[in-house]
């Protein structure tokens, strides 16, 4: 793949401003926090390197490998959770708007709907693991035991 | 007694049932990779009854597929009798994981918006480790089983 020179500008921008904040940060969870604050999204791979995401810009060796099994499970918890609990707790509300309608979830939002799985998948191309769900026409209720 | 140490924790979520009382379903956050690449996110109910991971067979897009019962054909012992399910294989990330493993698609799942199908035992459960105190809904992972 080529580069334009547009990209390898903003990339070189990229890597002071990262390169800025660790010299900046006084710990690891503090440069986490400082890229998490600036919409950089970023994790910490098992090894311990600091990843950032699209870009893949590492640090190895950010953090010894205990400390990176202690930061990778804390982060990636929040992650997991939050669309989730974001649709737990807004469920009605979501159901009367969007009640027979497959939705998208990202960012604690709603980025797309429609009444097809297909059309939905391609509206939210652009996004990262959004969360995909079948809102009912009709109120939830839990009304089975399954065991496969 | 050994004891077990664990890195991550499931998050149960309340449902409720036709008479009003609570259930509470441990649900995960399961990335599905799909033939273009792409990472969606599915809350699955963590089940230790389902034999293989199982998703409603509406999602077949999300596989790829032009129809539901392309795969090969199974069946597969439900709540409400034997019924069939088509299994394919897919690359799912769980729990930090990337795993390869059997994936069906059933049509009696129900619908619900806070889950889109099983996380079952088949190839996935290998690779780690569980711990399930049910009164106080937690349940607990390890990668290093």
């Amino acid at each position: 793949m080529k580069l334009s020179a547009t990209t390898f500008e903003k990339i070189g921008d990229f890597k002071s401003v990262i390169e800025s904040m660790s010299i900046e940060a006084q710990s690891p969870t503090e440069l986490l926090s400082a890229l998490d604050r600036i919409g950089i999204e970023s994790y910490v791979t098992e090894e311990g390197h600091l990843m950032i995401r699209y870009w893949q810009i590492g640090a190895e060796d950010f953090v010894p490998p205990e400390q990176a099994s202690i930061i990778r499970t804390s982060r990636h918890l929040t992650d997991q959770g939050d669309n989730m609990d974001w649709l737990s707790k807004n469920l009605q509300t979501i159901r009367e708007e969007y009640g027979g309608k497959w939705v998208a979830v990202y960012n604690e939002r709603i980025v797309a709907s429609s009444s097809t799985l297909p059309d939905l998948m391609n509206q939210i191309e652009e996004y990262d693991r959004p969360l995909i769900t079948l809102i009912p026409a009709e109120p939830v209720i839990w009304t089975f035991t399954y065991a496969l | 007694m050994p004891s077990k140490n664990f890195e991550r924790s499931v998050k149960f979520y309340e449902g409720k049932t036709q008479n009003g009382t609570s259930v509470w379903l441990p649900l995960v956050d399961v990335s599905l990779i799909t033939p273009s690449n792409s990472r969606i996110s599915l809350p699955l109910l963590f089940d230790t009854g389902a034999s293989v991971t199982t998703l409603r067979a509406d999602l077949y897009p999300l596989l790829g597929l032009r129809s539901w019962n392309e795969g090969l054909r199974v069946q597969t012992d439900t709540g409400g009798g034997q019924v069939d399910a088509y299994q394919y294989t897919a690359t799912i990330e769980v729990f930090g994981k990337s795993i390869q493993c059997p994936i069906q698609l059933l049509q009696t799942l129900p619908l619900h918006p806070l889950f889109c199908g099983l996380l079952g035992r088949d190839t996935v459960f290998n690779e780690f480790g569980f711990g399930f105190w049910e009164s106080t809904h937690e349940l607990f992972v390890t990668e290093i089983p």
